[in-house]
């Protein structure tokens, strides 16, 4: 009797602990976004006067933000190349993931391996080089310089060869027999039967994409040309000691993903998690 | 019949290069060219504008390594390595530990600690600059502390640190939650009638169980740790008195902004190099947990 109810007062001592902890990290984890959305209300001198909440709202950042001479083009390039990046990678490591499951060749080992072999090479590694490539291509300040480096993930075709591996592979000799091309077997029964991998790469290279700072800023010069993660860092308020503008901008640019987030999170967790 | 057979074959095995000329294409262009580049060129003597003109032995390298400001951008990344790996594991470890059981409530905390995957790394490093941005920051006045943030050396490290952290944790956290929910429940139940609970059951059953998500976390830090540079170019341009003026931070600087080739291909090599040594210890090591 004793040990159970010295049990019960450890558990919920355990408990209230676990609470407390859980509600610290929320509060920290969350603070930066909650700063991000409290300071895009800003007046200047709230920003001087380090409120954490707005004296009285300032909509006007966002007017602002959205006047920005470029605003709408750099919004353009960044969802222009990160949808044009989603389609083309995800289209080549599904036509690489598909030779390798579905085909005998001469040299497939060869091949594999060196496709793989790219998972050993950090992009930043390279970074001067394939900056000289582009450049001598003529592709700088253009969304074909912005994706072209990054258009083939090893990672991502392992992850589809995983999934094409599921799939029986009587369906494709049937599929054939019924006179189906490659193409059609592809677009018609694999894709379809390989939804949730193809989708996961397909988001993941979109937010990869828009979200990527480094090689966007080496390959873009002009302001016409910038994707909107290398404007907002460029926007010359800090001097003047105005980000509420600023931080306008990064709510515009960040909050689509935090609902696309949780709208997502039930199916990312269901993906990850095996039972 | 069987002429007709190894026909048919020969015709499957082209369209297999056709589906696979896009992928290598870009894999040659992007990755083994300019890798292949890198290390070629790292032991000649190439010009500003991009001509060889003789041979360097190890001349690039001697170059780089008489560079103080190399040398000490070793022992910046070394101290971030040493700083941010641990400190990222345990953070991100506890937060998975803390909502590893699904309960009434714990959507709100799961999403938040989601949330950073959907947080852009240009618009994390703009925020802490803000945040931390001197002594008169908004947190210091909230808790009356005296914090100096990206003013001073050692605060600068520790913001960079914090900043890290915040840009990893999102899937650091999702790959760990997902992680101990995948536990089988019957393994937990056995344990439970054994007697083992909470702390026991926890460090013996639960955390053993997930040891390979933790590696791939660490590992992950530790190639994000070596090779962080931009998150710097926003936050603190290497400063103040190059304090966090980082191995990749000062490649940028070299390659891009002084064009110096000769440093540059010569550090592209041996980062490339420790990256390839990296992941080859990982695969192995992978390779050899898979077999069990």
């Amino acid at each position: 009797m004793g040990k159970t109810v010295q049990r019960t007062a450890y558990d919920s001592f355990r408990h209230v602990t676990r609470i407390i902890l859980l509600v610290l990290m929320s509060v920290i984890v969350a603070f930066p976004l909650f700063y991000m959305f409290s300071s895009s209300l800003f007046s200047a001198s709230d920003f001087n006067n380090l409120r954490l909440f707005p004296a009285s709202p300032v909509w006007e950042n966002y007017t602002r933000a959205l006047n920005q001479k470029f605003f709408w083009r750099n919004m353009l390039n960044s969802v222009g190349t990160s949808i044009l990046a989603s389609v083309l990678r995800t289209a080549i490591a599904v036509l690489a993931a598909f030779a390798f499951t579905y085909f005998k060749f001469r040299g497939k080992n060869l091949i594999f391996t060196a496709l793989v072999l790219t998972l050993f090479i950090p992009q930043e590694a390279v970074l001067y080089q394939n900056y000289r490539t582009i450049a001598k291509l003529g592709l700088l300040d253009t969304w074909a310089g912005i994706i072209s480096t990054s258009l083939f993930s090893a990672a991502q075709m392992l992850l589809l060869m995983g999934s094409f591996k599921a799939q029986s592979k009587e369906i494709y000799d049937a599929a054939r027999i019924d006179g189906a091309t490659d193409l059609r077997y592809l677009t018609g029964i694999l894709i379809p039967l390989s939804g949730p991998a193809i989708l996961t790469v397909a988001i993941q290279t979109l937010i990869v994409t828009f979200n990527s700072y480094l090689w966007p800023l080496l390959v873009t010069n002009r302001s016409s040309s910038r994707t909107i993660q290398i404007a907002m860092t460029m926007l010359g308020y800090a001097e003047s000691g105005q980000l509420g503008p600023q931080m306008a901008t990064l709510v515009i640019a960040t909050a689509p993903f935090l609902v696309i987030l949780a709208l997502a999170k039930k199916k990312i967790e269901t993906t990850l998690t095996r039972r | 019949m069987s002429f007709k057979k190894s026909g048919k074959k020969k015709h499957f095995q082209n369209k297999a290069y056709l589906y696979l000329l896009p992928a290598l294409t870009v894999a040659a262009a992007f990755c083994w060219y300019p890798s292949v580049k890198s290390i070629v060129e790292s032991f000649l003597v190439v010009n500003q504008g991009g001509k060889v003109i003789g041979f360097a032995a190890f001349d690039n390298y001697r170059r780089l390594f008489s560079d103080q400001a190399f040398l000490h951008s070793i022992k910046v990344s070394v101290t971030f390595i040493l700083l941010f790996v641990p400190a990222n594991t345990f953070v991100t470890l506890l937060a998975a530990s803390l909502t590893r059981r699904p309960s009434r409530l714990s959507f709100i905390p799961e999403y938040i600690f989601f949330t950073p995957v959907a947080v852009s790394l240009s618009a994390y490093s703009l925020l802490m600059s803000d945040i931390f941005r001197g002594e008169a920051s908004v947190l210091n006045n909230l808790f009356s502390t005296a914090f100096s943030g990206i003013t001073t050396p050692a605060g600068a490290m520790a913001v960079l640190v914090i900043l890290g952290i915040f840009l990893d944790f999102g899937l650091d956290y999702i790959l760990l939650m997902c992680a101990f929910r995948s536990i089988d429940r019957s393994v937990i139940e056995a344990a439970r009638m054994d007697g083992a609970g909470g702390w026991r059951l926890y460090w013996c059953v639960e955390v053993p169980m997930i040891k390979n998500t933790v590696l791939v976390t660490i590992f992950l830090a530790l190639k994000d740790a070596l090779l962080i540079s931009a998150p710097i170019i926003i936050l603190t341009e290497g400063g103040p008195y190059r304090s966090t003026e980082t191995i990749m931070f000062y490649y940028y600087t070299e390659a891009f902004r002084s064009g110096n080739r000769a440093v540059q291909n010569a550090l592209a090599s041996i980062v490339l190099l420790i990256a390839g040594a990296g992941m080859t210890v990982y695969s192995i090591f992978k390779r050899k947990k898979e077999a069990l």
